[in-house]
Formats: structure tokens, C-alpha cells, sequence
């Protein structure tokens, strides 16, 4: 067998291991029931509740991202290995850990007197959005800087000397030349915020009607062995993260550097 | 071998005699001073106003890292002034430095016009200023048709235009160029260069040409500097680094590799001096200075294999 086949089967033996567990819904799909589950109350709850505290979550990490993606991509400050060390955080520790992280920190004192005197976040929507920021913020800055770092910085050279400051170099040159890949990375950022589950459960809960997102809803209809819900809701949460994956492809298309 | 004394020999460690025009015609418009960063050492170079400098200098000799200094875009240790103002703490932004860089660089994003007007838009120019500047330089470098064009599908010569037109276009008084034409077929790059040092001129511009060749320099340049390893070899008219190479470097560069050693000269009474070197005795125009190194043209040299020679015989 040549090389050549070898690569391409284990790429055909790997999209068949997903192919089966897609397919394997199937075996307990119920259309009727797809329906009733799909526009009931509760789901639809869920799936309002994801998309919209998915969305403030990306606001924010995107918020964060961008320009903490241009300072890590163009300027060498101290520290800047450390910072580019913990924002992969997210990547390495499991979201549950980081979901336990934050419930501490709110029993720290200060934790404390932000709940009191603040925000409450433990077990409220807020605590569903500090969940997914914080799972998402450090990738988001790592997916931007990684669209930054392409664009080569003699486009911002050439702007400075024609007399635009930086911060002008940054929103007439930098922006729109990372345009595409920071869509990219918003899509990408909520498609993760939309599937956080570890520290969502551990900070928010999984009260239904009100903390329950549409992974938490997952685990709660496994947990009670409705297997038929189940299926419905996976298959809610594969639709929307196969359109996701597919306008990321449309916006990703690289475009040509003169 | 055998040189003919009418020859062009070319003496070295001449007195430079010949007084610039422009030190008496002009103030300079850049100093630098004691100038350092990587390979560069302790250079000191003075332009003058609306000259033509092209900086000559092989690859990695620190041409663009020169410009870099001067446009701001990279930190140095020395001093610069533009006008007598000191440059060392302006931001790139506020030095008045336009840059025509070797790769270009036209903004993927914006269309030809855009790309030209970016400039003055920045600087907050009134709209009808922008409309009447562009247009100018459109026609300048004849590039009005490609007004409404996206700079992906333009040619090599085109984006050279466009990116010319850019870098002229917010009313800058000195113009840094780092092998703007390199990529481009000879012709192309011939005509292009000729039209640019006459707008250059036209428009009273202070200009450092960087190019790694001397082909086509001496037609453009007021002055050549001789860049080598970070070091300002000669800096003079054209005439005089292709007629008096100050050092074997710049002899060199200039295509004659020749050079030897003199051991003594003995002036003669007619306006000729022997010089000897080695086995070899050759006779020169005497200017008047003791002579240490000779260059020799390759082109200057006949070879002949027969053993005597009579100048009754025909070459």
C-alpha cells in the first residue's frame, strides 16, 4: 500500500468512528418525539438560554481577545511569556477544575463581598457567562493572535509612514486585514461557550428553567435514563455546531497579501 | 600584460578635490550622527535638501536598516535630525518619512484610490484636497485607469506605480526607497526608475535610493554612498567613485578587482610618474599627491601571447 493510502485511510478510519456515533442515534430516534421534545418548554428554554448567554459570553471574550491578541502578537513587554503561558489555562486544565477554581475564589473574602455587594454569580445566569468566559477568553486571544500573527507587519509599517498613528494603524490596517479570522475566531469561541458543560455545572447548577443549558440538559436527561431526549438534544447541539464549522470554512478562505 | 599609459588607470588616495555643489548650494536635510544598531557602526552621513542619495551596498551590509533608522520604525543608539529638529523620540508617525518598500505592500483591503489617499486620509486632509492630490499623482505615474482597482489583480509595474503614488501622496519631503524595482523585468524597472527620479526632482524631493547594484545609479544619483559591512566606504559624486575609488572596497564594487600595490613612485619631469610595483613599472598622469594602491580595469588590460613585443606591431 503507498503512503499515499495510508494517510488517506486513517483519515477515512477516523471520520468513520464519528459517522458511527452520529449514525448511532438513529437506532433510537423517534420522530414523533423529536418534535414534542424539540418544542417543549423546557428545550426550547435551553436552546434560548445557550444561544444568548453563548453570544455575551464571545461579546466579552472577544472584547478581551483582540487586543490582548495585538499586544501579544506585536510588542514584547515583560512578562509577556508568562501571560502567553496562563491564557493556555483553559486548553490544559479541565473546565470542571476551572469551574472549581471560581466557586473557591467566591468563598474566598473578596470572592465574597463581590457575591454580597455585586453580582451574584453562583448559581444564576451570571454564573453561566463567567463559566464560559472564562473557558473561552484565553482561546479566543490565542485563536486572534494566531490570525494577527499572518498578517505581516509591513502593512503597519507602511502606515506609519504615512503619518497614521498606531492606534489608527490598528483600526484602519490591522482590523480589517484580520477581519476574516476574527469572525473565525468569534465563531469558534462561541461554538465552545455553546458546548461548555464542566464549569457551567460547577459554577451555575443545572436548575431547569433556569441555569440549564442545552449540555447541561444532556446530562440531566442521561442522568435519568431518558435516553429518546437525549438523542433529540445531541442532535440539536451537532446541527448547530456542523453549520458553525461550515461558515467558519466560508470565512476562513485565505485571501492573498499583495 | 601590458598597459598602455593612456589607459584609464584609476589612482587611489587622491585628495577629494572637487567641492560639492550642493554642500555650497544647500543646507542638509538629514543628519546622522554616530549612528549604531546591529551591523551598522558609528556612521555619520549628512544629506543634503532635495538630493538624490542612492546607497549602494551588498546584501546584509545595513542599507535597509539605515532606512529603518531614519524612518523611526526600529530603535538605534546616535542621533538623527531632519532640518536641524532632532528625530530620536518621533514616533515613526510624526518623522514626515515617506517609504517605498522593496515588497510593497499596497493595502489588500482598499482599491487603488483608497491605498493612495489612505495617507492624507489619516492625517485628517479636507476631502477636496485628498480628491485633487490623488487624481494628480494618478496622472503623474499614469496610472487613472486604475482608479476603481483592487490591487490583487494589478501588474508588477502597476502596484509599483500605485505604491509610489501612495508613499508621494501625504505631501512628504523625504522619500526613503528600498529596491523599489527589484522585482520587475530591466526594462520595466528602467523607464519606471527614469519617470520616478524625475518626479522626485520635479517635486523637490529629499530621497535615499537603496540599491545593491551600481547598475543605472550614476544616471539617477547627485551623490552615491558605498555601503559595506555597516560602514560608509565612499560617499560621493558618481564621477568620482567610478574614477576615484577611495578604498579596495569600493574599487571593487565598482568592478575593478586589480589592485596593486605600489612599492615607490619617481616623479618624471613630464607631467608622468613611474610607478613600480613589484616587477611591474608603470607610467602614469601625474595629479600631484604620492600614489599607494592602483586599480586596474579589467577592460584595460590586453593580453598578448606572443613573447616580444614591438609597437610597430599591430595589436
Amino acid at each position: 500500500m503507498s503512503f499515499k493510502r495510508i494517510a488517506i485511510t486513517f483519515s477515512l478510519v477516523t471520520f468513520c468512528l464519528y459517522g458511527v456515533l452520529i449514525l448511532s442515534l438513529l437506532y433510537f430516534y423517534k420522530g414523533s418525539l423529536f418534535f414534542e421534545i424539540f418544542f417543549s418548554e423546557r428545550t426550547l428554554f435551553s436552546i434560548r438560554l445557550s444561544i444568548a448567554t453563548a453570544t455575551v459570553a464571545t461579546v466579552f471574550s472577544m472584547f478581551f481577545a483582540v487586543p490582548s491578541a495585538y499586544a501579544l502578537s506585536r510588542y514584547s513587554f515583560f512578562g509577556k511569556k508568562l501571560v502567553d503561558t496562563i491564557l493556555e489555562l483553559p486548553m490544559i486544565v479541565s473546565p470542571v477544575a476551572l469551574g472549581a477554581m471560581v466557586l473557591i475564589f467566591f468563598n474566598t473574602p473578596y470572592g465574597m463581598t463581590i457575591q454580597s455587594n455585586g453580582l451574584q454569580f453562583v448559581f444564576t445566569v451570571y454564573g453561566i457567562l463567567l463559566a464560559q468566559f472564562i473557558t473561552t477568553a484565553g482561546i479566543a486571544t490565542r485563536l486572534v493572535k494566531a490570525a494577527m500573527d499572518e498578517i505581516p507587519q509591513r502593512y503597519e509599517e507602511v502606515a506609519k509612514t504615512l503619518g497614521a498613528s498606531p492606534s489608527k494603524t490598528f483600526f484602519n490596517v490591522t482590523l480589517p486585514l484580520s477581519k476574516n479570522g476574527i469572525i473565525a475566531a468569534s465563531i469558534l469561541t462561541w461554538a465552545k461557550a455553546l458546548g461548555e458543560f464542566g464549569a457551567t455545572i460547577t459554577i451555575a447548577g443545572s436548575m431547569a428553567m433556569k441555569t440549564e443549558t442545552i449540555p447541561v440538559a444532556i446530562f440531566m436527561r442521561l442522568a435519568s435514563a431518558d435516553i429518546e431526549g437525549t438523542v433529540v438534544l445531541v442532535l440539536i447541539l451537532i446541527g448547530i455546531g456542523l453549520s458553525i464549522l461550515y461558515v467558519v470554512r466560508l470565512f476562513t478562505s485565505k485571501t492573498p497579501y499583495v | 600584460m601590458i598597459l598602455s599609459p593612456f589607459s584609464h588607470s584609476y589612482v587611489f588616495n587622491v585628495e577629494f578635490r572637487i567641492i560639492d555643489i550642493f554642500e555650497l548650494r544647500n543646507m542638509p536635510k538629514i543628519v546622522l550622527r554616530h549612528i549604531s544598531k546591529n551591523i551598522l557602526k558609528d556612521v555619520n552621513l549628512e544629506i543634503m535638501d532635495k538630493e538624490l542619495l542612492v546607497l549602494v551596498g551588498p546584501n546584509g551590509a545595513g542599507k535597509s536598516t539605515l532606512l529603518n533608522i531614519m524612518a523611526g520604525l526600529t530603535d538605534y543608539r546616535g542621533e538623527i535630525f531632519f532640518d536641524d529638529k532632532k528625530m530620536d523620540d518621533i514616533p515613526p508617525h510624526k518623522r514626515g518619512v515617506g517609504y517605498l518598500f522593496q515588497d510593497l505592500a499596497l493595502f489588500p483591503h482598499l482599491n487603488v484610490y483608497s491605498n493612495i489617499a489612505y495617507g492624507l486620509n489619516v492625517q485628517g486632509y479636507p476631502e477636496k484636497v485628498i480628491k485633487k492630490r490623488v487624481e494628480a499623482l494618478l496622472d503623474a505615474l499614469h496610472i487613472g485607469g486604475l482608479r476603481e482597482r483592487h490591487t490583487c489583480n494589478l501588474s508588477g509595474g502597476e502596484k509599483q506605480r500605485v505604491a509610489i503614488a501612495r508613499a508621494l501622496a501625504p505631501f512628504q519631503k523625504i522619500l526613503l526607497l528600498d529596491e523599489p524595482m527589484s522585482g520587475l523585468d530591466p526594462q520595466t524597472s528602467k523607464y519606471l526608475r527614469t519617470e520616478l527620479c524625475a518626479l522626485l526632482k520635479r517635486l523637490e524631493i529629499t530621497s535615499v535610493f537603496v540599491v545593491h547594484d551600481l547598475l543605472g545609479a550614476e544616471e539617477m544619483a547627485d551623490r552615491i554612498a558605498i555601503i559595506h559591512k555597516g560602514q560608509i566606504e565612499q560617499l560621493s559624486a558618481p564621477n568620482d567613485i567610478f574614477f576615484s575609488p577611495r578604498t579596495d572596497i569600493v574599487s571593487e564594487f565598482i568592478g575593478m578587482p586589480n589592485i596593486l600595490n605600489c612599492d615607490y613612485c619617481n616623479i618624471l619631469s613630464i607631467g608622468l610618474v613611474e610607478v613600480v610595483s613589484g616587477d611591474m613599472s608603470i607610467i602614469l598622469p601625474y595629479e600631484g599627491s604620492s600614489i599607494k594602491k592602483l586599480a586596474i580595469p579589467p577592460h584595460d588590460i590586453y593580453i598578448r601571447y606572443k613573447t616580444t613585443w614591438t609597437c610597430a606591431e599591430p595589436l
